[in-house]
């Protein structure tokens, strides 16, 4: 059975860190999401980079929590772009406005 | 687009041909297994894969809320799904046991701007997200049987605007 919990890992880069999501992006993904950014904020750095490339699904609550850290991010002063959406999610994110607030990176651009 | 409460949804469809149906228990995360088992259905009809790809957003969503309003997340509150396909549209209903009364099918706008400054809660993309998915909604109350059911329409292919 595909393990499909959603985990997040903070990795830093010459660029700002990246941060690299996989599994379900729903509301159990909640507590995890919180504390990747609160790591995020302790490292200080400008710019973060949401990798959505192993994400397989994502609902509205999911949406939620992505707003509610671009809302702390922005809070922070720090810049957030997303990077491996699929073209389903992109158009979501487009859909949401999400794509007004974080810059969108087609493919897995570094 | 449209959103409408009715009395029922009488689909004549002597056209129309059922393609699954099953139950599952109102338990968090058991959306994406309706939208799974949703997509393992409509597999056959070749769709294109964008309009599967809404058709799953939409199922899940309208799972979503039967899970957390129709049965409170409980597992003993199950929800059902029943999907059938004419030959221009498909047709996905998910009925829930409306422990919480009916769904509001004017609910506030969301508004990312207002959210982003803490003037909106997060959370409230659900029916907006079906609205941009599906090319009809339709919300419709048993009150005998003490259901609710959200009945999505999508058309098979894109249609055209000569």
């Amino acid at each position: 059975m595909t393990d499909r919990s959603f985990g997040a890992e903070v990795v830093g880069r010459p660029d700002g860190v990246r941060l690299q999501m996989r599994g379900d992006l729903d509301s159990r993904a909640d507590e995890t999401l919180r504390d990747a950014y609160r790591e995020v904020a302790t490292s200080g750095s400008p710019g973060l980079t949401l990798d959505f490339g192993e994400v397989g699904y994502i609902n509205s609550t999911g949406i939620a929590l992505v707003v509610r850290l671009l809302a702390d991010a922005r809070r922070d002063g720090r810049g957030v772009r997303a990077v491996g959406l699929t073209r389903h999610y992109q158009e979501i994110f487009r859909i949401t406005r999400l794509s007004d607030f974080m810059d969108i990176v087609e493919g897995d651009a570094a | 687009m449209t959103l409408r409460r009715s009395a029922g949804v009488a689909d004549s469809s002597a056209d129309s041909t059922a393609l699954t149906s099953f139950s599952l228990p109102g338990l968090a995360g058991n959306d994406r297994e309706a939208m799974d088992r949703v997509a393992a259905a409509v597999a056959d009809l070749e769709l294109p894969p964008d309009r599967v790809d809404r058709l799953k957003t939409a199922v899940s969503e309208a799972a979503m809320n039967a899970i957390e309003y129709g049965s409170h997340g409980r597992a003993d509150v199950p929800f059902d799904v029943d999907v059938v396909v004419t030959p221009t549209d498909v047709i996905v209903r998910v009925t829930d046991r409306a422990l919480s009364g009916p769904v509001p099918t004017d609910p506030e706008t969301p508004d990312l701007e207002r959210k982003l400054a803490g003037d909106q809660k997060p959370r409230g993309w659900g029916l907006f997200l079906i609205e941009h998915m599906v090319d009809a909604i339709d919300v419709s109350a048993d009150e005998a049987a003490g259901t609710q059911t959200v009945t999505l329409r999508i058309a098979r292919e894109e249609k055209r605007h000569d």
